[in-house]
């Protein structure tokens, strides 16, 4: 091994190693952030999820225990290793001692202990257990406000009077409930007697936690449980088989980190490849050389194995430490986001695992390249650029295995073999798709005539035999496709989960609004609140085909045997849009005699209903025969009202209706707004969401930060990849303009040449990245995500010229100094 | 009574969507195979509906089918909407109406009390719905409810009060409470503990069936 030849080289190519090294880097920087930080989520949040059930295992009931459990939960409590305690939760009217005020309140008495894992965030900083004492009572803030009480004074609940501790500011056992017709109070189970209200004839919730100190005997102390329980009113869970919303959240998230990961590895692999073919066509000439002077393609391919795995280690380093640095300042990127314990680290099968994935990535894409050394002839020092394709069995079974080990690393990333192979097959057909459609182009210009001597040399030039055109064209496509795909997906999943939350989103919801209280409850609330009509009606038969209950049962998610909200309006809601029909209710279509109605795309996508398909409702006792006019689709997300079915005014106006409201009221302002509803209109129920929306809008604007950070790993990617091809194509360039110099054109002509092909390059690129963005977007968000799509074509546009821009730039940079040298120069160097 | 024509629902949709002609004529054409048939709306909350079952499971089915098999040539239309409180179901009489009942079984006022809303509102409502019932000369069954304990005793009694005072002022059959025998029951309802299941309604049906007999039996056009 020569390894000054080794330093030399390096040193001779320095921007297509350096090049190189990024891409190695890149490959890894991600796919080892996004894993660690998967095993740190994985392992935190099996013990958050201990904290947000409360308990190793818990029994629920809407009843008193029947007899066979309460045997058996004392049986499992008597070998002292298992603890336990009890809570009742339900609502009942608070009141201010002096009767004044009252207020629907949930309440939930806890025994001593409470709770076993997690905590209860007060607002005097103490510990939970050390407030809620005999005789007192910890309560929501909003109970203050809507009572005129503070924390000292005393609170009627059932037959207690009982003095108000402290203000709860969170608990990690009560998940995010949107609708709470009531604030909470936390009641000591030592008043539970004393408040005389959890009796026979009380709807209560029962539930006790336990705790056990040997972990293994969870299951078994479940099962125990669960086969002593009334099964249609008794349920035993345990903290891991719950279904944790936070759990689901993660797993959605780090999935689609993953995804981008793999996107970045394939990306920096294709820079890879191609920057090193940059590199070794380069050196051409010195294999040609080093072979006429008797070296072995086995000593070039080793020597030039050598240098890859030096630049990769380089490379490595770079990629697993900057992986590492990103994962450890995740705290700053997920603040407030990632569960409370996380504790973030590396692992020695964090970096096993980064090492493995890096050499495989690096082997895969630097194969086609270095397997190519061995094919330089001496005669190649006369010749063209060597043909660097496969041939033989050999090449073309080790390039399989490669492919295959790809195929692997991609689908034990995603952690999903459904997944991986809708990935890999579409990462295929992304590529054979851009082959077609790249091989098209390059017919169609092969055919344009034009009188401009430049742009025919252009054209020419980029389709001569030998010239690296299609591969180069296909690469950056793919490459701009990928990302293009990941703006659009990206820009997709905000319009739909993000955008959606604005600071604007309705925070006060009023139900049961009557139809003679309109006019009052608008001139109380303000002028540019908008009222919804609201009539219960149930479907009950579609084209004559009967709404099955038992059917609907087995399907997941919402059912069409339910209630519905019917409403009725002339106009779109703002965060409406058509997707069949172009008004609510054209009369064409619509038969004699049936009351046309708009639909919206959830319910029709929940019962196959398509336009003209004739429903027949029951409102409340009255037939409705309707006939499908349009279809709707929303734009907003769930924190704006939306309807199922939308009726013209004319038929629903008489029909029996309350109206709805969903107001944007500032947070501070909503208690005493509750109180003036309810003390005007004693009937209308109001729901208080702004604590949610608000934890919901933080929550999304912190997935944006995210997405946004991993997605710009992929986009470095692809710059270097546009560095590498320029890269890769500067000494076909730096011949054509000495063969154009010869030939007597001036620095002008060739100047023109370089740029009209540079263009076309780029055009090329762009124009397929584009098509075939659009067309993976769109697949991925219709198909997938089941969301909408918006092409938002403005990126499409400055993809486009940011990609002609780019090239021309770097084309003509590296291409000046070329024009500007002496023909005579160059053939003597080449020469010598 | 003095309602005179068709009672059934068909009519009330001609009212409201103004069929065209032909649709008319088949409608009626159906209309005539039911036309004897005299109709009492159910009117209600989800304990009405029947939450959580198929609609033949619900007591309006259940009462349809015990009172045809004991000769009575009656139609229980389900007018039950879950979730709904007294204001929602007094804004909804005028409808309700228009399906021209000879008798109407009015069960409402559990989601009131589930909400907190002041019993002296649901009262008001129930009030102006036995009125307007009066008013259209609709033989009543009023059902009363009793609400659960943990709302405090102070909301419960008077919440209790309500029903019985209201059937005496009002004079009208009075089913004293809607769950007799069945809340609470785990084995009569369904996990929830609030809503009956098959068997509870059942029960449901069988209370109420002699109170439904005496109205019928005293509507003077039987």
């Amino acid at each position: 091994m020569n390894l000054r030849f080794l330093l030399r080289e390096i040193a001779h190519s320095k921007s297509q190693s350096v090049v190189f090294v990024l891409c190695v880097a890149l490959s890894l920087i991600s796919i080892v952030a996004v894993n660690s930080l998967r095993r740190d989520v994985n392992s935190s949040i099996m013990s958050d999820a201990r904290s947000l059930h409360g308990g190793d295992i818990i029994v629920h009931s809407h009843y008193e225990y029947s007899p066979g459990l309460k045997t058996e939960i004392v049986a499992v409590l008597a070998n002292g290793t298992v603890q336990a305690v009890q809570t009742w939760e339900f609502y009942s009217v608070a009141r201010r001692e002096d009767g004044r005020e009252s207020l629907l309140s949930n309440i939930k008495v806890v025994q001593d202990g409470y709770p076993f894992y997690g905590q209860v965030l007060l607002q005097s900083g103490r510990p939970f257990s050390s407030v809620l004492l005999p005789g007192k009572v910890v309560v929501a803030g909003a109970l203050l406000k809507r009572l005129g009480l503070a924390v000292g004074d005393s609170l009627r609940l059932g037959e207690a009077d009982l003095e108000i501790a402290d203000v709860v500011l969170s608990e990690s056992l009560r998940p995010v409930d949107f609708f709470n017709f009531g604030p909470r109070i936390l009641v000591s189970a030592a008043d539970l007697n004393r408040l005389d209200l959890v009796s026979k004839g009380s709807r209560v919730h029962y539930r006790t936690l336990l705790r056990l100190e040997d972990e293994n005997q969870i299951s078994t102390v479940a099962l125990r449980l669960q086969e002593r329980s009334a099964r249609s009113q008794e349920r035993v869970t345990t903290f891991a088989n719950t279904e944790s919303r936070v759990k689901r959240f993660f797993d959605n998230l780090l999935f689609f980190l993953s995804l981008i990961s793999v996107f970045t590895l394939l990306l920096a692999g294709i820079g890879m490849q191609s920057s090193l073919a940059a590199l070794l066509r380069r050196k051409e000439k010195t294999f040609a050389m080093t072979r006429s002077l008797g070296a072995s393609g086995f000593f070039l391919t080793f020597h030039y194995l050598l240098l890859v795995m030096v630049l990769s280690c380089i490379g490595w380093a770079l990629g697993i430490g900057s992986g590492f640095m990103v994962e450890r300042n995740f705290s700053h990127l997920f603040g407030g986001l990632l569960p409370a314990q996380i504790d973030l680290g590396v692992s020695a099968l964090d970096i096993l695992e980064g090492i493995g994935l890096g050499v495989l990535a690096v082997l895969f894409f630097t194969y086609l390249p270095l397997s190519g050394i061995k094919k330089v002839k001496p005669s190649a020092i006369f010749r063209k650029e060597t043909d660097y394709s496969l041939r033989g069995g050999r090449s073309w079974g080790l390039f399989g295995c490669g492919l295959l080990l790809l195929f692997w690393l991609v689908i034990y990333q995603l952690e999903d073999v459904r997944i991986g192979l809708y990935f890999i097959g579409g990462f295929l057909v992304l590529v054979a798709f851009t082959a077609l459609l790249v091989s098209g182009m390059l017919f169609a210009l092969s055919h344009i005539k034009t009188t401009s001597l430049s742009l025919r040399q252009a054209v020419r030039s980029l389709l001569q035999p030998g010239n690296a055109t299609r591969s180069i064209v296909v690469t950056l496509a793919s490459s701009l496709a990928v990302l293009l795909t990941i703006f659009l997906v990206e820009h997709n999943l905000f319009d739909t989960y993000i955008n959606s939350y604005p600071k604007d989103a309705p925070s006060l919801f009023c139900l049961d609004i009557q139809k003679n209280q309109q006019k009052d409850f608008v001139e109380l609330v303000g002028a540019d609140t908008e009222l919804f009509p609201v009539i219960r009606a149930r479907l009950t038969s579609i084209n004559g085909k009967k709404i099955s209950r038992q059917d609907e049962l087995k399907k997941r998610g919402d059912s069409l045997a339910r209630e519905f909200n019917l409403t009725y309006r002339e106009s779109l809601l703002e965060d409406e849009v058509f997707l069949q029909g172009k008004s609510l209710f054209p009369e064409q279509n619509i038969r004699a005699g049936i009351i046309p109605v708009s639909i919206l795309d959830t319910v029709a996508d929940m019962g196959d209903i398509k336009m003209a398909d004739v429903l027949l409702f029951n409102v409340q006792g009255v037939l409705l025969k309707a006939q499908v006019s349009s279809i709707r689709s929303r734009t907003k997300s769930m924190l704006y009202p939306f309807f199922y079915y939308v009726f013209p005014e004319k038929y629903l106006r008489t029909a029996p209706q309350t109206f709805f409201a969903a107001m944007h009221v500032e947070k501070e302002m909503i208690p005493q707004l509750e109180n003036d509803i309810v003390n005007r209109f004693p009937n209308v129920s109001t729901i208080n969401v702004s604590e949610t929306a608000a934890e919901l809008g933080k929550i999304m604007l912190k997935l944006s930060t995210i997405i946004t950070f991993f997605a710009s790993f992929s986009i470095l990617a692809g710059a270097l990849i546009l560095v590498s091809s320029i890269l890769a194509t500067r000494m076909a360039r730096v011949r054509e303009a000495v063969y154009y110099k010869i030939l007597g054109a001036g620095a002008r002509f060739v100047l023109q040449v370089f740029l009209f092909e540079n263009c076309l390059l780029a055009l090329l690129s762009g124009g397929c990245a584009i098509v075939l963005g659009q067309f993976g977007s769109w697949a991925v968000c219709s198909l997938l995500l089941d969301i909408d799509y918006n092409p938002h074509w403005k990126a499409s546009v400055v993809l486009l010229v940011g990609t002609v821009v780019l090239v021309l730039t770097l084309g003509v940079v590296s291409s000046y100094s070329i024009i500007r040298r002496k023909p005579a120069s160059f053939l003597r160097e080449q020469l010598s | 009574m003095l309602k005179t024509g068709h009672r059934i629902i068909f009519i009330a949709i001609l009212a409201i969507v103004g069929c065209s002609q032909e649709q008319q004529k088949e409608t009626e054409a159906v209309a005539q195979e039911v036309t004897l048939v005299e109709t009492i709306v159910a009117v209600g909350d989800s304990l009405t509906a029947g939450f959580g079952l198929d609609e033949n499971q619900s007591y309006p089915a259940v009462l349809e089918g015990k009172l045809r098999a004991a000769g009575y040539p009656y139609q229980v239309i389900n007018g039950g909407v879950s979730g709904e409180t007294s204001s929602g179901t007094l804004s909804r009489m005028e409808w309700i109406l228009t399906l021209e009942p000879d008798i109407v079984i009015l069960e409402i006022g559990v989601n009131d009390g589930l909400r907190g809303v002041d019993p002296q509102v649901t009262e008001d409502n129930i009030r102006q719905m036995l009125r307007l019932l009066e008013e259209s000369e609709v033989e009543v069954v009023f059902v009363g409810m009793k609400m659960v304990r943990n709302l405090g005793p102070g909301y419960v009694s008077r919440f209790n009060r309500i029903y019985p005072g209201l059937a005496e002022e009002f004079d009208v059959v009075f089913f004293p409470f809607f769950l007799e025998g069945v809340a609470m029951v785990s084995e009569l309802n369904q996990s929830d503990g609030v809503h009956p299941n098959a068997k509870g309604y059942a029960i449901i049906v069988e209370n109420m069936y002699s109170y439904v007999v005496e109205v019928i039996e005293r509507s003077p056009k039987l």
